[in-house]
């Protein structure tokens, strides 16, 4: 898995390529905190490369959601495949955080 | 000295118990398909080794430790073979110490030395594992027709390496049945006893040392992608069990050396083995595991472990919406018990080394018996890790059902039944309405959250299972044809009821936004097609999931076509009429 980082707009955007499992899920979830340690408080995850995600990789997510929900906060995912985005509708997350269909319709809703 | 809870530690000498002067150096593998354990034994007559395993390396090692003990002491050397399945035996084949008939003497079942004799790839398992057999002299055939037609005679054999041994053959009864025995004699020390357990295979022996019973593959015989072996034989492995659970109960024996895995104590040893007898009493009129077979049960192997991968982790994840809610709610301890419903790590683990295996076995073109034993292997731990009724309680117990029946479906094709799936007459009107009702309304009524109102408990439980279980057809424009019932099929309904909830899933998490059920009469059959508009476009893993699906289909008692276009995904099931 590889992350790249990138600020547009006010927001950090975190593109990531690859299996968010076992063993890269606390990867994502360090480079998640960092950011969010070092100040940004609007997280946009693009997930355009990403081909699984496992049940740690949904707990990262949701532990995302957690720190980011003070008023102005924004957290969200873009840009996801069919069966990424199969398992994040079903496990019911679709109703904590944003999905959005590419980055660009995510930056114009923020 | 043995280490943990282990009776004899690997690649140690050590005492054999109920002998005087007999020591052992056993090779104890990790379980698997490759190779087996090895048992060196030295008596102060001669050197026997137990199955040199299926590893050059192996049998380099093997050969070394003889080299050492015969230059303090010189002494005939004897291979025996539990049974001639290439892992006991193929690594001695490229070691140059255990090719000279003069020097070392192989010994096995007679019917084994007529396997090897002609490099049988079929009864070695060679072919089922894509291996190659050549073939090997058996220089001591043992049990043999000849012999037993002597019972309690004692007959002198000069064998090709100048050792000379005397032979008793006879039977015993033990356990209700007769098992054909014979007694070696290398010289005045510790003497072998061989018994004749088929079943495993028509050549599988139980050797005894003193207070050691060495007992190849009879542990394993019943597991699922071993049961069904070419040469395996339910009723002829019954009786083997029952005349060696019988040996083990009746005194002197008091450690079960296997082929694979662990030495284990008599005590625990007859407890596994009464559990084997009992896994293979149910396996009658099983198919027989060839090369065939074991390319159906990769795919469907790799098929079933990509939509368990899926449902564990929707399940998974569902546990930690529920959990999230709960937290928010200002109800910690409910969110922290939702953690020990399902052990989402270790799950993630196993499934991560199955993704592993897998890329493994396709990059390096592995043979098919290798993923399925694998997934056998992860699905059997998988069972372990979720509490399938609790779980059933607070998230969708369709998830946990399909879950539990695809495990047990893998689990029951290992085991030689094909197809699991029980046809029966049913309306299959009143079954898709009643599937369909079940996706669209919530699990627990207004009126019954209202009722708990009064009793924390129940309503505790009550808002988990609200929370947890979420109505699939909910945000989804539904319509299905109001359709002429009753319609007698013959199907599977568990199957079927998958089936159609695997379809539902589908096109609702890939973003479908309308989705319709509409039904057709085509003679004899029933056509039910449900379309849904096509969302985002599936990858690589649509092509593995129509396959899984017209398999669960043909399970099912019906047949699956599948089409996809830019606008509409469509799968079409046609069903005989009963």
């Amino acid at each position: 898995m590889e992350i790249t980082p990138a600020i547009r707009d006010g927001i950090i955007v975190l593109s990531i390529s690859g299996r968010i499992d076992t063993v890269t899920a606390p990867v994502l979830e360090e480079a998640i905190n960092r950011e969010i340690g070092s100040g940004h408080r609007k997280v946009l995850l693009d997930f355009s490369a990403v081909s699984y995600i496992s049940s740690g990789g949904l707990r990262v997510l949701l532990a995302t959601a957690k720190k980011l929900k003070a008023p102005g906060d924004r957290f969200g995912i873009c840009s996801l495949s069919a069966e990424v985005l199969k398992i994040l509708r079903l496990a019911g997350f679709t109703s904590i955080f944003s999905i959005y269909p590419s980055e660009g319709e995510a930056r114009a809703g923020w | 000295m043995p280490a943990g809870n282990d009776p004899f530690a690997s690649l140690l000498w050590q005492q054999v118990p109920g002998t005087d002067g007999a020591s052992i150096y056993p090779l104890i593998r990790k379980i698997d398909t490759i190779s087996s354990n090895s048992y060196l034994i030295a008596t102060p007559d001669a050197i026997l080794l137990i199955d040199p395993g299926g590893l050059p390396e192996q049998a380099e090692h093997l050969a070394s430790v003889i080299g050492e003990i015969r230059q303090e002491q010189d002494r005939p050397v004897f291979v025996f073979l539990t049974h001639a399945h290439i892992d006991h035996f193929a690594g001695s084949q490229e070691v140059p110490a255990f090719a000279h008939p003069e020097t070392v003497i192989f010994a096995a079942h007679e019917s084994g030395a007529g396997i090897l004799g002609r490099g049988d790839g079929g009864f070695t398992q060679a072919d089922l594992l894509g291996l190659k057999v050549s073939p090997m002299k058996i220089g001591f055939p043992l049990l043999t027709a000849d012999r037993s037609g002597r019972p309690g005679v004692p007959v002198d054999l000069r064998l090709a390496n100048g050792a000379g041994v005397t032979v008793t053959n006879d039977r015993i009864a033990a356990g209700g049945v007769v098992l054909p025995r014979e007694r070696i004699v290398f010289g005045p020390g510790t003497a072998l006893e061989i018994l004749h357990t088929p079943g495993h295979s028509p050549d599988s022996i139980c050797l005894r040392v003193g207070g050691l019973l060495f007992t190849g593959d009879i542990l394993f015989a019943a597991n699922p992608g071993v049961a069904g072996m070419r040469g395996w034989d339910q009723e002829a492995l019954i009786c083997s069990l029952d005349g060696v659970l019988a040996v083990m109960s009746g005194g002197g024996v008091s450690y079960l050396c296997p082929g694979h895995g662990r030495v284990i104590p008599v005590k625990d040893a007859i407890q596994v083995l009464s559990g084997v007898r009992t896994d293979a009493l149910a396996l009658a009129n099983i198919a027989e595991l060839n090369r065939d077979r074991a390319v159906q049960a990769a795919a469907f192997a790799e098929d079933c472990m990509e939509q368990v991968n899926e449902l564990f982790t929707i399940m998974a994840g569902r546990l930690s919406y529920v959990s999230y809610v709960m937290e928010e709610l200002g109800e910690p301890d409910a969110a922290g018990q939702m953690e020990s419903l399902i052990n989402s790590d270790t799950i993630d683990e196993l499934l991560n080394a199955f993704a592993d295996f897998a890329e493994e076995h396709h990059q390096v073109r592995q043979v098919p018996i290798h993923l399925a034993l694998k997934a056998a292997q992860v699905i059997r731990k998988l069972e372990r890790s979720f509490r399938k009724d609790e779980l059933s309680r607070i998230i969708d117990p369709t998830l946990v059902r399909r879950a539990g029946r695809l495990l047990s479906d893998y689990t029951t094709m290992m085991r030689g039944f094909n197809p699991p799936g029980v046809l029966s007459e049913c309306d299959i009107i009143a079954l898709v309405e009643a599937l369909v009702t079940g996706l669209s309304v919530s699990a627990c009524s207004d009126e019954e959250v209202f009722d708990s109102a009064d009793d924390d408990a129940a309503f505790a439980q009550i808002l988990l299972a609200r929370i947890g279980t979420r109505p699939l057809l909910e945000d989804v424009a539904f319509s299905m044809e109001p359709m002429q019932g009753p319609l007698m099929a013959s199907i599977d309904r568990d199957h079927f009821t998958d089936l159609l909830t695997y379809i539902l899933e589908d096109l609702v998490g890939t973003g479908a936004d309308h989705i319709t059920i509409t039904e057709q009469r085509d003679g004899r059959n029933i056509v039910l097609t449900v379309s849904g508009t096509a969302g985002l476009l599936l990858t690589a893993a649509e092509r593995k999931t129509f396959r899984f699906l017209r398999g669960l289909c043909n399970r099912a008692g019906g047949s699956l076509e599948y089409t996809c276009d830019k606008e509409i995904r469509q799968f079409v099931i046609s069903i005989g009429l009963a």
